[in-house]
C-alpha cells in the first residue's frame, strides 16, 4: 500500500519536470506541493487528532486518576489497577467475556465460511439470492435487540412456541442466568455473519480455478477439496476474520447486551466492556472505568497476538 | 448434473431464507393484532393485516426522532465528506514527505475498540460544552475520519497517473485537479462511502444515547432501545416491531440500491 504512494510520487516527480529543470524551479514546486498537501490534509487530520488520537491517549492517562467529571480529577497512581484485580465483579465480567468469545467467534467463522463456499458459484441468480444472506446488515443493534427480545420472550416468543411444538418447555431466555448469554451470542452471530461471509467470499474468489481442476483430475472429492485446498487458501482471511470477531464479541457486543439485558440477570451477561461502560456512565467513575477499558484493550491485544501466532505456527508446519 | 444444480439451488435458497427469516418475521408480526402476535400455535403470516400498528408506531417514535436520525446521519456524512476527500486525495497524489507517517498514524487506532475511547471522547465533548447538542452528537463521530480517508486515498491512487500529470502540466493547481478532474471520476468511491457511512451512522446507538438522550435530540435507535427490555408493556408488541420496521426503512432502501458499492467498500477496506 505504501509502495504505491512512493512510486506514484516518484513517477510524478520525474514526469512533471519541465524540459530544463533548474534546481530553483524544482524546489519551488516541491514547496508548493507541500503547502497544498498540508492544506488538504489539515482539517481531516485535526478532527482525527481531537476525536481519535487525543481520546486514545487520554484513555491511557485517565486510568491513573479518580474523576467524577464534577470535581477536579485526582491522581491516584496505580490504585485503579490494584482495585481492578481485587474486584470480584471485574473477574465475573472477565469470565462472561471469555464465554461470550468462545460461544460466538468459532460458530461465526465456521458458518460464515460454509455460507461463502455455498455462495461462491457461478449459477445464474446467485447475485439475487445473496441479498437474503446480507439481510442482517441493515438491522441496527436497537432493531435487532427489539426483534430478538420479542422472539426470545418466555411466554409468547416464537422460539418457545416452536419448542413447544416438539414438546420442550423453553426457558425465559433473556431472564435466565444460564440461557441469557447463549441467547445473546446467537443473535450476535446472526448480526456478524454477513461481513464474515463477504470477506470469505472475496478470499475464495482469489483462489485460481486451475487448482481445483487439477484436484478434480486427481480424483479429490468435495470434502477433500474443501479441507485441503479451499480452507488453507483462505488462511489469511481466517486470521483477519478471527481478529475482527474477537474485537466484535469482546467490545462491540456490549451495545446489544446493554440494550437487551442491561448486563443481567445477576450480571450473567455483563462483559468487561459493559462493566466499564456502566462504571463510567451509571456510577460516574471515569478513572476506574478507563482502567477497566484499558485492561480490556490489553486482553484484545493478547488475543490478537495468539491468533497471529497460531496462524504462523500452522503455516510453518 | 441437473439434479445437482437443483439441490444446490435448494440449499442456497433454504440457507438464505433462514438468514433473512428473523427480518421477514419482524415484518409479518408488525402487521398482526396483539392477540395474533401472542397466539399459540404462532402465526407466520398475519391472519388480519393491522395497518394501524404503523400509525401507533409513528406516534410512539414521534416525527422528531425521525428527523433527528436524518440530521445526525446526514450531518456525519456531510462533514466527513468535506474534510476527508481532500485528505484522501492529497495522501494519494500530492508528493509530500509526511505521507507515510500520516498513513501510519491513521492506521494505528483502527484496531482500538470504540468503547475504549468512548469515555475520553465523552469528556472532550463535555469540556467543549457540546453535551446535549446536535454538534456534540455529530462532530465527534464525523471526526473518526480514518475509514473515509483510506477509502478515498485508495480510489484516487488507482486513477491513471498520466491524467493528473497532464492537468498539472497544463498549469492547473491542486484544488482544480481535485474538483475538475479527480472528483467527477470518483462516483464509485462516493457511492461506497456514502452508503456505508450513512448506514453506520443511522444504526449508531451508543454515542447519541450517551451524549444526547433527551427527547429533543433523541434519534430513533435511542427511542427504540427501551422496547427490548419490555419497558412499554402496555403497548402491543406489534407496535414496537412496527417502530423497528419504520426505523429500518431508509437504510433498507439505501442498501438495496447501493448494494454493489457497499459490498466493495466494506470488503476492500477490510482487507487492507
Amino acid at each position: 500500500m505504501m509502495a504505491t504512494v512512493t512510486s506514484t510520487a516518484d513517477g510524478r516527480a520525474v514526469g512533471t519536470s519541465p524540459p530544463a529543470p533548474g534546481q530553483d524551479g524544482n524546489r519551488r514546486r516541491r514547496r508548493r506541493d507541500a503547502w497544498a498537501a498540508t492544506a488538504f490534509v489539515a482539517p481531516s487530520m485535526l478532527a482525527f487528532g481531537v476525536f481519535v488520537i487525543v481520546p486514545a491517549l487520554a484513555g491511557l492517562g485517565l486510568s491513573f486518576f479518580s474523576w467524577d467529571l464534577f470535581t477536579p480529577p485526582e491522581w491516584v497512581g496505580l490504585d485503579n489497577l490494584a482495585r481492578l484485580f481485587g474486584d470480584g465483579r471485574m473477574w465475573g465480567s472477565l469470565w462472561v467475556t471469555l464465554l461470550f468469545v468462545l460461544l460466538g467467534v468459532v460458530p461465526t467463522i465456521v458458518v460464515g465460511f460454509v455460507l461463502a463456499v455455498l455462495l461462491n458459484t457461478r449459477l445464474p441468480g446467485v447475485e439475487t439470492l445473496r441479498v437474503l444472506y446480507l439481510a442482517p446488515m441493515v438491522a441496527s443493534s436497537a432493531v435487532a435487540a427489539v426483534l430478538w427480545a420479542y422472539l426470545y420472550d418466555g411466554r409468547t416468543g416464537l422460539a418457545n412456541s416452536m419448542l413447544r411444538w416438539v414438546g420442550i418447555d423453553g426457558p425465559a431466555w433473556l431472564s435466565d442466568t444460564t440461557w441469557a448469554l447463549p441467547a445473546l451470542s446467537l443473535m450476535m452471530i446472526w448480526l456478524a455473519l454477513p461481513l464474515v461471509m463477504l470477506l470469505y467470499l472475496a478470499g475464495l474468489q482469489r483462489i485460481p480455478d486451475d487448482i481445483y481442476a487439477a484436484a478434480a483430475l486427481d480424483g479429490a472429492g468435495l470434502w477433500r477439496r474443501l479441507w485441503s485446498i479451499t480452507w488453507p487458501n483462505v488462511m489469511q482471511t481466517t486470521v483477519l476474520v478471527t481478529v475482527l470477531q474477537v474485537i466484535n464479541f469482546v467490545s462491540g457486543s456490549f451495545e446489544t447486551a446493554l440494550i437487551m439485558t442491561g448486563g443481567g440477570p445477576l450480571d450473567s451477561t455483563q462483559t468487561l466492556a459493559l462493566y466499564a461502560y456502566r462504571t463510567a456512565f451509571e456510577k460516574g467513575e471515569m478513572g476506574y472505568a478507563s482502567a477497566l477499558a484499558l485492561f480490556q484493550l490489553v486482553l484484545i491485544g493478547v488475543a490478537v497476538g495468539l491468533v497471529r501466532l497460531a496462524a504462523k505456527l500452522r503455516s510453518a508446519t | 448434473m441437473t439434479l445437482r444444480t437443483l439441490v444446490r439451488y435448494a440449499t442456497l435458497l433454504l440457507c438464505g431464507l433462514l438468514m433473512a427469516a428473523p427480518l421477514f418475521y419482524l415484518l409479518s408480526a408488525s402487521l398482526m393484532s396483539a392477540q395474533d402476535a401472542r397466539a399459540f400455535p404462532p402465526h407466520l403470516l398475519p391472519p388480519n393485516v393491522v395497518w394501524h400498528n404503523y400509525v401507533e408506531a409513528y406516534e410512539f417514535l414521534s416525527a422528531r426522532a425521525i428527523v433527528n436520525s436524518f440530521v445526525f446521519s446526514i450531518g456525519i456524512v456531510a462533514v466527513q465528506l468535506v474534510i476527508s476527500i481532500p485528505a484522501g486525495f492529497a495522501l494519494a497524489t500530492i508528493p509530500f514527505r509526511w505521507t507515510g507517517l500520516l498513513l501510519g498514524v491513521i492506521l494505528v487506532p483502527m484496531f482500538v475498540p470504540a468503547n475504549m475511547t468512548l469515555i475520553p471522547l465523552y469528556i472532550i465533548t463535555y469540556q467543549l460544552g457540546l453535551v446535549g447538542t446536535y454538534a456534540g452528537m455529530i462532530l465527534p463521530v464525523a471526526g473518526q475520519t480514518a475509514f473515509a480517508m483510506l477509502l478515498f486515498r485508495q480510489f484516487f491512487a488507482g486513477l491513471p497517473a498520466g491524467l493528473i500529470e497532464a492537468a498539472r502540466l497544463d498549469g492547473a493547481g491542486w484544488p482544480r485537479v481535485l474538483t475538475l478532474i479527480a472528483l467527477p471520476l470518483a462516483r464509485p468511491a462516493l457511492a461506497a462511502y456514502c452508503s456505508i457511512s450513512f448506514l453506520t451512522a443511522w444504526n449508531t446507538y451508543i454515542w447519541p444515547q450517551v451524549v444526547a438522550p433527551d427527547r429533543e435530540h433523541q434519534v430513533m435507535t435511542v427511542a427504540l432501545a427501551p422496547l427490548a427490555q419490555g419497558q412499554y408493556t402496555l403497548m402491543s408488541p406489534s407496535v414496537g416491531l412496527a417502530a423497528a420496521v419504520i426505523s429500518m426503512m431508509p437504510v433498507l432502501i439505501i442498501f438495496l440500491v447501493f448494494q454493489k458499492w457497499y459490498i466493495k467498500g466494506v470488503v476492500g477496506t477490510g482487507l487492507e
